[in-house]
């Protein structure tokens, strides 16, 4: 059975001040209701500034890299009416679409606009923060060109990658929000709200699937309805059906002009804005002749990229493989270990360049390097202090890496004679021990024909 | 106003108010700093175009400190946290703010009968209503409670209480004056502008609160004009249209005065031209359609969660019509029924009144079709109210200026004559006013 799945994805814009104010848009460290001013809180008389022109900006170069078209008639921002309270006027300002008939990764994007955030209501204490009113959001909506959840899913993660790759949408994370809607073949369109996760949509759409072809199988309609996403319990339920549905009454808001773009502000953005991360990725195939799953890797944060392609212009002689199995194997593993971003570790181009061209030297072993990436991550000092303070330099003196082998063959009998058995993969456990005993310094390709020469 | 004791000024319009304003009830609310306000100025802690000058402002102004209640239940108890852009400008230049003026509920009204406080009498006609809805407004300025007042204008709520009580007033171009700060009926026709007893004084006050706010995305990018220093009642080779269609839907008594000032107004060099407005009848309807559709969207924060009162349960019949009809034609399925052709219409409106600005300097014709009902008179149809925004809705819809000055009586009842000028022609509007006050 066919099934067809679209999404309407929000993101907060990563902007210094709100969308019709200047109030900061820091509603999370901030204590609440401190962020506000009568404009984003609706008092009586308050009237909208123009439109944050960095917002604006942000959304056409959002616009742009899903390969919208730029709308340039006039656009106009609606309000939307409901009832909230956490909306401090009573309607929502959304903008007409900013740019429309995009796509990415071969799903259509209808639109892309603008729209922004309420306040925060805790239906508990019944009490409202203004602080996140009036913060800027990028609003995404794309054509129902997704067919199961796995698809969805890596969908909606190269479109984060696509969004962190502009810097133009807050980062600190767990700040996107979305609507999916979902028709199988032979029942109704069913919307689903409050999914606040790449994983919750996941989650979402795979119950929701299950639950209508359940209905199906049994004879019954999939009603046309709009549901929710219970995160905790992994479920859909019922807001409410087509006939309850919401007018929002929407009119242009008297008090904003409509947006115009020029065609020299396009071309302005055009220039500036990074390229598209999947574009990227078949550009480093082709360019550095390296492999797709190294290429995925490096170019999984624009920063890594950036630093990746830094480090090969300036290290020639070294193969760009080699510096794409290096920034992989041995940095991208440590972030997802630690499970931190690029950016957030501190690993500079620097860093980098002095542990390759140590290791290529060898004046470092692979060991070494790791730790010595290790170093500069958690204790933020530069991989040549690191290298330094630690001793990473490689062992040559044969003696100490000999002292090392036999007490490792002497505190390890089990593993030798294992190994003298015939399982040669217990060699590898005692290599390990002799790492540990030298701190990564001697070179473990070394070790192992060493050990093998001696338990021959 | 070298000169002045602002003091005593004001301590003279506070006594007359207490004395005679529970006849009138313009006020809804006398600020208890006027005399301090004033004190600085003779002290000369505030100086400015302004200074000593007693202002009176409508109830849906902020005023930082004093009670914007848009003469409603709704907000009895809002105390604004904020001043409006033209109370900053104000107190800037010295203004000393009397008192927050009555008004219809919301500015829901022509006639100044509808507000939560009471209605307000006609000091220049007792017994007659003082239009709206500025009532207060205007009513203050003509019983000589205050200087000057602010009031605000979305279908002739200047003007109309300023025809009927015998008092100057100005509606400016859309956005020349911020609105930041004014309590919304129609945003997107909205207007604050000035009521005084003399031209001078309007044009002053018309300058200080007039040009840009760059926190307002309305406001129009102009420099500022000093209205009151360019005032000229040489019009001579003035050329005005005056048009076939007023006659047509305007009372004959009415129409005897008008005319009278118009051949004054020639008499001083004038050149009197016809011009056409065929639609001119069609501006009310396409007026009230957007009324109520922007209106419904602007009361929707007054959900009695912030303000202690849910608008629909505790406002008046005017209010809750204008609410309900524009939640009723603002639906998804008549939108485009109602309010787009309304926007359209709006669109003809404008386009005709400004091509027939094309040809003459300004056009001169009633403010009101109508002489102000008596008070207690009970008017059930919304429509006969409606009627008195016939000839003053237009410049609204357009976005144009228009100014209102007392052209004559009609058995002691004050009518205002009408002149309406290209946008931003301000000057040209307060000139013929100040001929025809100086004739």
């Amino acid at each position: 059975m066919r099934t067809d799945i679209g999404f309407e994805i929000h993101e907060q814009l990563n902007t210094a001040t709100k969308l019709y104010c200047d109030c900061p848009t820091d509603y999370r460290n901030a204590k609440p209701n401190t962020n506000i001013c009568e404009v984003c809180v609706g008092i009586p008389g308050a009237k909208p500034f123009p439109v944050n022109q960095v917002a604006i900006d942000s959304v056409i170069e959002i616009a742009l890299m899903l390969n919208c078209e730029i709308v340039r008639e006039p656009i106009y921002i609606q309000r939307k009416h409901y009832d909230y309270p956490d909306l401090p006027s009573g309607y929502q300002r959304t903008s007409l679409p900013i740019g429309k008939n995009g796509n990415l990764l071969g799903v259509g994007i209808w639109e892309v606009h603008l729209e922004e955030d309420p306040g925060k209501y805790d239906p508990t204490s019944g009490k409202v923060d203004y602080n996140r009113s009036g913060v800027p959001l990028v609003e995404i909506v794309t054509a129902p060109d997704l067919h199961t959840p796995e698809e969805a899913r890596n969908f909606l993660k190269e479109l984060t990658k696509v969004l962190s790759y502009t810097g133009k949408v807050r980062s600190e994370g767990g700040t996107m929000r979305m609507d999916t809607n979902i028709s199988i073949e032979g029942g109704a369109r069913v919307e689903i709200k409050n999914i606040n996760s790449i994983k919750g949509a996941y989650r979402a759409l795979k119950f929701e699937i299950t639950r209508q072809k359940n209905l199906m199988k049994k004879g019954r309609a999939v009603k046309r309805e709009t549901r929710a996403f219970l995160e905790a319990q992994m479920i859909t339920k019922t807001m409410r059906v087509k006939e309850e549905a919401e007018d929002y009454r929407y009119i242009p808001d008297p008090d904003l002009p409509p947006l115009l773009i020029s065609q020299e502000k396009i071309a302005k953005i055009r220039e500036i804005m990074p390229e598209a991360p999947h574009l990227k990725l078949e550009r480093f195939m082709k360019q550095y002749e390296i492999g797709r799953d190294d290429a995925w890797a490096i170019t999984s944060e624009i920063e890594m990229a950036d630093s990746f392609e830094e480090v090969c212009k300036s290290m020639p002689e070294i193969d760009p493989k080699y510096i794409a199995s290096f920034f992989r194997h041995l940095i991208k593993k440590k972030l997802n270990y630690d499970n931190i971003s690029f950016r957030e570790s501190g690993l500079t181009s620097e860093d980098i360049k002095t542990i390759i061209s140590k290791l290529n030297s060898k004046e470092i072993t692979s060991s070494g390097a790791e730790l010595a990436i290790r170093g500069v991550i958690e204790e933020k000092k530069p991989a040549s202090v690191i290298i330094n303070e630690k001793g990473l330099t490689r062992i040559e003196e044969e003696d100490v890496v000999v002292k090392a082998i036999e007490e490792a063959i002497k505190e390890n009998p089990q593993a030798v004679s294992d190994y003298l058995g015939g399982k040669t993969e217990a060699l590898n456990y005692i290599v390990g021990q002799v790492m540990k005993k030298t701190r990564g310094r001697a070179d473990p390709a070394e070790v192992l024909k060493a050990l093998k020469a001696r338990l021959k | 106003m070298g000169g002045i004791n602002a003091v005593q000024r004001t301590s003279t319009y506070l006594e007359k108010v207490e004395e005679k304003d529970p006849e009138i009830n313009s006020f809804i609310e006398i600020n208890p700093k006027a005399i301090k306000e004033a004190k600085q100025v003779d002290e000369g802690k505030r100086k400015g175009r302004l200074a000593g000058l007693v202002v009176g402002v409508k109830s849906n102004i902020n005023v930082k400190g004093l009670r914007a209640t848009c003469a409603s239940k709704t907000l009895e108890n809002y105390i604004s946290p904020y001043d409006a852009t033209v109370i900053e400008r104000v107190k800037a230049e010295g203004g000393v703010i009397i008192g927050m003026t009555n008004m219809d509920e919301f500015a829901c009204g022509s006639s100044g009968e509808t507000s939560y406080f009471g209605e307000t009498n006609n000091p220049a006609a007792l017994g007659r209503i003082p239009g709206g809805s500025s009532s207060g407004s205007a009513a203050a300025v003509a019983a000589g409670f205050c200087d000057v007042a602010l009031g605000s204008d979305t279908g002739g709520s200047i003007r109309n209480p300023s025809s009927h009580c015998g008092v100057v007033g100005l509606k400016p171009t859309y956005g020349l004056v911020p609105r930041y700060g004014l309590i919304d009926l129609a945003m997107s026709l909205d207007q604050i502008g000035p009521i005084s007893r003399d031209v001078y004084t309007l044009a002053l006050m018309l300058e200080v609160i007039a040009g840009y706010n760059p926190k307002e995305a309305t406001t129009l990018k102009v420099s500022k004009k000093e209205y009151s220093k360019h005032l000229n009642s040489d019009i001579s080779g003035y050329k005005i249209g005056v048009a076939k269609e007023f006659e047509k839907v305007t009372d004959p008594r009415i129409m005897k005065i008008i005319k009278k000032s118009l051949k004054v107004l020639e008499s001083r060099g004038a050149e009197i031209k016809e011009i056409f407005l065929p639609n001119l009848e069609k501006g009310l309807p396409t007026y009230y359609l957007c009324v109520f559709v922007e209106f419904f969207s602007a009361t929707r924060k007054f959900d009695g969660r912030r303000y202690g009162y849910r608008i629909e349960e505790v406002c008046g019949k005017e209010v809750l019509r204008r609410i309900l009809l524009g939640k009723y034609i603002s639906q998804k399925e008549y939108s485009g029924k109602y309010y787009k052709r309304a926007l359209q219409f709006r669109s003809l409106i404008k386009e005709e009144l400004l091509k027939a600005l094309e040809g003459v300097d300004v056009i001169v014709g009633p403010t009101v079709p109508k002489l102000p009902h008596k008070l207690g008179t009970e008017i059930e149809d919304p429509l006969v109210m409606y009627g008195y925004d016939l000839l003053t809705v237009p410049a609204n819809l357009a976005g144009i200026p228009a100014g209102v000055i007392k052209s004559g009586e009609v058995g002691g009842v004050p009518v205002g004559l009408q002149i309406q000028a290209k946008p931003l022609d301000e000057q040209k509007i307060l000139n013929v006013m100040f001929a025809l006050e100086n004739s």
